[in-house]
């Protein structure tokens, strides 16, 4: 008895996450729709770093934004490389979607900023951003990724962002003084 | 010549051949007292951070991160430039070169020498 209801349970369940419709939830994208948005939020914090270049005149925000794009541009290097090998294309969906059209407004927003008011809203927003994609690497990707060398270069891009997230606040706290 | 100051004469000029004042006179024995010592950088973490090492020695940095790292003295006074993934450098200890050191690209990151001078 306890069993058939048990069955019953794993089968409603299964019904529910089977829906034709395609994913609406990061935990439910693929190794390569993942590899897409991975490959969007590196090139997202590019964008603001160069935004920081053009505009912000305090060097410790030029070293930070130097080091947002050298870091970045190195993880998206290997990632690539990582697909050619595998011959895959990344795949967009939503989230890359989603992150872009979030960043487009914060770039918009941003760039009528200047001086500190620009260095402390581009601090926050590194820390911030920072934060958010390391939760979504950590509790939606990594569990979540079947390759196990996708995996393994996902464990390593999360190291590198955990660091930028502490650099970021240290920034944050430099320019709110 | 007294006694004593003869003993310290003697014991003087055998110091003096034992241990040879100038290092760079003969630097095929000065090369075989140095010791060459591998820093890892992996995990944005110098390892050893703290290392002991001689004047005369050679550290060599190698860095296994997918993200660049350097090792600069705090005061920049010395640096091994940037380092990609795999790559590695150089430097010779001197009795004067500056103890502490960072990542310039990620200043959290934070290591010490301990210099010792070569030839006591
Ligand atoms: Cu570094």
């Amino acid at each position: 008895m306890k069993q058939k209801l048990l069955l019953a349970v794993s089968m409603l369940a299964l019904a529910l996450q089977a829906t034709p419709a395609a994913a609406q939830s990061p935990a439910d994208l693929n190794d390569l729709q993942i590899a897409h948005v991975a490959y969007v939020a590196d090139n997202i914090d590019i964008r603001y770093a160069h935004l920081a270049l053009a505009i912000s005149e305090n060097p410790a925000i030029h070293e930070f934004a130097r080091t947002m794009i050298r870091d970045h541009t190195a993880v998206n290097e290997q990632a690539l490389a990582l697909l050619k090998k595998l011959n895959a294309q990344p795949q967009d969906n939503f989230l890359s979607k989603q992150l872009t059209a979030n960043s487009e407004k914060l770039v918009d927003e941003m760039s009528q900023l200047r001086g500190a008011a620009f260095d402390k809203r581009y601090a926050e927003n590194e820390l911030a951003y920072h934060k958010a994609v390391n939760d979504l690497v950590s509790n939606a990707f990594i569990p979540n990724i079947e390759n196990a060398e996708v995996k393994s270069l996902f464990e390593a891009g999360l190291k590198i962002f955990k660091a930028h997230e502490h650099h970021a606040e240290m920034m944050v706290k430099a320019v709110s003084k | 010549m007294s006694r004593r100051l003869f003993i310290k004469k003697v014991a003087a000029a055998i110091a003096a051949a034992a241990f040879p004042a100038h290092p760079f006179a003969f630097p095929g024995s000065a090369v075989a007292d140095t010791r060459t010592h591998r820093v890892e950088i992996s995990g944005f973490r110098f390892t050893p951070d703290r290392l002991d090492v001689s004047v005369g020695d050679t550290i060599t940095w190698i860095n296994r991160d997918i993200a660049p790292h350097t090792a600069t003295a705090s005061e920049g006074g010395w640096d091994t430039g940037e380092l990609v993934k795999d790559a590695q450098a150089s430097i010779t200890v001197t009795a004067d070169m500056e103890t502490s050191y960072f990542c310039a690209f990620h200043p959290m990151m934070k290591a010490q020498l301990s210099i010792t001078a070569a030839d006591q």
